[in-house]
């Protein structure tokens, strides 16, 4: 029995005494009398034992109750809410034998409390993990994107709407010449040196609107070099649930990276998406494409000039005698001719550039295509007083090659040696085996004006023209480029020049020689 | 002055052209006098003081539009009109026509009857 008991016993004795006494004094029962007294003290002890006893049953067991209560409690407490393994109905081995009695119901409600509290915990701890392992897939994808942004040429840079550095990748850095490391929150027009550049970011940012994608054509000067890039300014967006860039060609504007597919109007630019592009080199192809036309035209206009004008004389009636009217239809003829001539070559050397061109090889004999040449060009030389030898040939090889380009291509080399070499001059034509090498080269050395060092690198290209030569002889300029295009493109050969001015030219041409030799 | 055969100088340096527009002019009255570069060109003016000068654009040594700038500035041939054949379609700029006498500007493939034509219009605004 503990204190608790003896105590409830004591108090319930008091009130019984208490009680019986107050009693006795309503019911003015005189105190004298033995008997009286006896029975008063009798029955006031009985009713004592009584009501204590009573009391003992109640709180007695109450007090046991508690105290597994408790036990209850604190075992749930020291277990962290843990799941418990059920034994035989009863889950607290500490307190197996309580029976809880009257606090049956508080233990009840304590129970489901802890057992939502618990289920909470573990829906908790399985939330977390899952973030986490959400949060680690996120960082892998961030470093994944950040080694993909990296290894883009183009430079990216990323600003927010406070022109702030979000991100930026390699290239960028490289470009604009800044630390990738320490670019990051910094003010853009702390970052980069462009004030022009950090002016078209700033005003993109400022006009608010989330399709915004805009093109700019930007020179940059980087080590005494200017390059052309076209930069792309893209509105960030950022609604609930969506995130993109604006895209001219999505067709809500949008390239959303993830959409729930909210309307356009909850979108708000949260930031600018640079794009800087170098296109020094597209630009020069299609200078040099424009620049190709015009002179195409032009070439193509002054013989088609002369014819018009020519015929207009003869309708106009201002030839007036044969002799003259005879030179005006030679002169039409030879125009039409040079046009029809000059469409040819401009012709094959775009069919050879875009590779559209029909070859037809076969085992030709160089010296007898060489000889070949040198019988159609025998008259042109001996009008110009020009001699045109061949050298001693060796014989038996051949080369794998379409015997008409390569006839065109000697034909060329020839042609020009022997416009641009004064009466009593001569072009000498030669043919060399490197056994070793399987190559055979062939020589058209000439005896004429010879070429300033400075034109040489440009000598092949298309409609090249020495000025100096204008007026020596009349030329498209394509000669040398088709020839060129025919031996290298083609046939995988060489062609090469040596000149000096005064003293005359050699030009070469290389070709593999066939297998079978 | 009248009644001579009035003078004009035509530069190119295509000699079909030179050709065919000498022969159109002479055959409608006047006398010409022919250069195959802008430099030759220049000499010839200065010395003949010409009516008129018919010259093309492109030209080795010296281009169409440089010949009439210096013509413009010497006070023989300050005041000669010019007509300007181009094949290229140049576009004449606004103070290339202040600084030079280019009446008028025809293009390639051009017709020797407007040519005429163009000489006639110029010489008589210029002597009605």
């Amino acid at each position: 029995m503990s204190l608790g008991k003896w105590l409830s016993f004591g108090v319930g004795l008091l009130i019984a005494l208490l009680v019986t006494a107050i009693f006795l004094y309503h019911q003015r029962i005189g105190w004298p009398g033995e008997d009286s007294i006896e029975e008063v003290l009798l029955t006031a002890i009985a009713l004592g034992v009584v009501v204590g006893l009573a009391h003992w049953a109640v709180l007695g067991h109450l007090d046991s109750d508690f105290r597994c209560l408790m036990t209850h409690i604190k075992t749930i407490g020291r277990t962290e809410l843990r799941p418990w393994p059920t034994v035989q109905g009863s889950k607290y081995s500490s307190t197996i034998g309580c029976r809880h009695g009257i606090l049956k119901p508080i233990r009840d409600a304590v129970e489901v409390c802890v057992e939502s509290l618990r289920r909470r915990v573990i829906e908790l701890l399985t939330q977390r993990r899952e973030l986490e392992l959400q949060l680690h897939a996120s960082n892998v994808q961030g470093r994944h994107a950040e080694a993909i942004l990296n290894s883009i040429t183009d430079a990216v840079v990323v600003t927010d709407a406070f022109n702030e550095v979000v991100m930026a990748n390699l290239a960028a850095a490289r470009l604009m010449g800044f630390n990738l490391d320490r670019a990051a929150h910094r003010s853009i027009g702390r970052v980069i040196t462009d004030q022009k550049l950090v002016k078209l970011i700033k005003d993109a940012s400022e006009t608010g609107d989330p399709s915004l994608r805009r093109h700019v054509e930007h020179p940059i000067n980087r080590n005494g070099q200017t390059r052309i890039f076209d930069v792309i300014l893209a509105s960030m967006i950022q609604g609930p649930g969506n995130y993109g860039i604006a895209d001219l060609q999505a067709s809500k504007g949008f390239s959303p990276i993830r959409s729930t597919g909210a309307s356009r109007r909850t979108m708000q630019p949260t930031g600018i998406v640079t794009i800087l592009r170098d296109i020094t080199k597209e630009k020069k192809i299609a200078d040099m494409k424009s620049d190709f036309v015009s002179k195409v035209s032009h070439e193509l206009r002054t013989p088609l000039s002369s014819i018009k004008a020519y015929m207009e004389m003869l309708i106009d009636g201002e030839a007036n005698d044969e002799q003259i009217r005879i030179d005006f239809y030679n002169i039409i003829r030879n125009e039409a001719n040079r046009l029809a001539r000059l469409i040819d070559n401009i012709l094959n050397i775009s069919r050879i550039e875009s590779g559209v061109v029909k070859v037809q090889r076969d085992n030709i004999s160089l010296p007898s295509l060489i000889k070949e040449v040198m019988d159609v060009m025998q008259p042109q030389a001996r009008a110009g007083q020009v001699m045109l030898i061949e050298d001693q040939m060796p014989l038996y090889f051949n080369v794998w090659a379409d015997k008409d380009m390569i006839y065109q291509a000697t034909l060329n080399l020839v042609d020009n040696a022997v416009k641009y070499t004064l009466p009593g001059g001569r072009v000498e034509v030669s043919v060399d085996v490197d056994g070793h090498a399987k190559i055979a080269n062939v020589s058209i050395c000439d005896t004429g004006v010879g070429l300033p060092a400075a034109d040489l690198p440009y000598i092949f290209d298309k409609f090249y023209r020495v000025k100096t030569h204008n007026k020596m002889a009349k030329g498209s300029g394509l000669g040398l480029n088709l020839a060129k295009h025919l031996v290298e493109t083609i046939h995988g050969g060489k062609v090469g020049v040596k000149s000096e001015v005064g003293k005359g030219s050699t030009f070469t041409f290389s070709l593999p020689i066939a297998d079978n030799e | 002055m009248s009644l001579d055969k009035p003078l004009i100088l035509v530069v190119d340096d295509e000699t079909h052209i030179l050709h065919v527009v000498s022969l159109k002019l002479q055959h409608a009255g006047f006398r010409v006098i022919t250069a195959g570069d802008g430099e030759d060109a220049l000499g010839l003016a200065l010395k003949h003081e010409p009516m008129l000068v018919i010259t093309d654009f492109q030209m080795p040594i010296m281009n169409g539009l440089e010949l009439c700038r210096q013509l413009k500035l010497y006070k023989q041939t300050r005041e000669t009109p010019c007509i300007m054949l181009t094949a290229r379609g140049h576009n004449i700029l606004d103070e290339d026509y202040e600084e030079t006498n280019i009446a008028s500007m025809m293009s390639k493939p051009f017709s020797p009857r407007e040519v005429l034509a163009q000489v006639d219009a110029l010489l008589n605004l210029a002597n009605p």
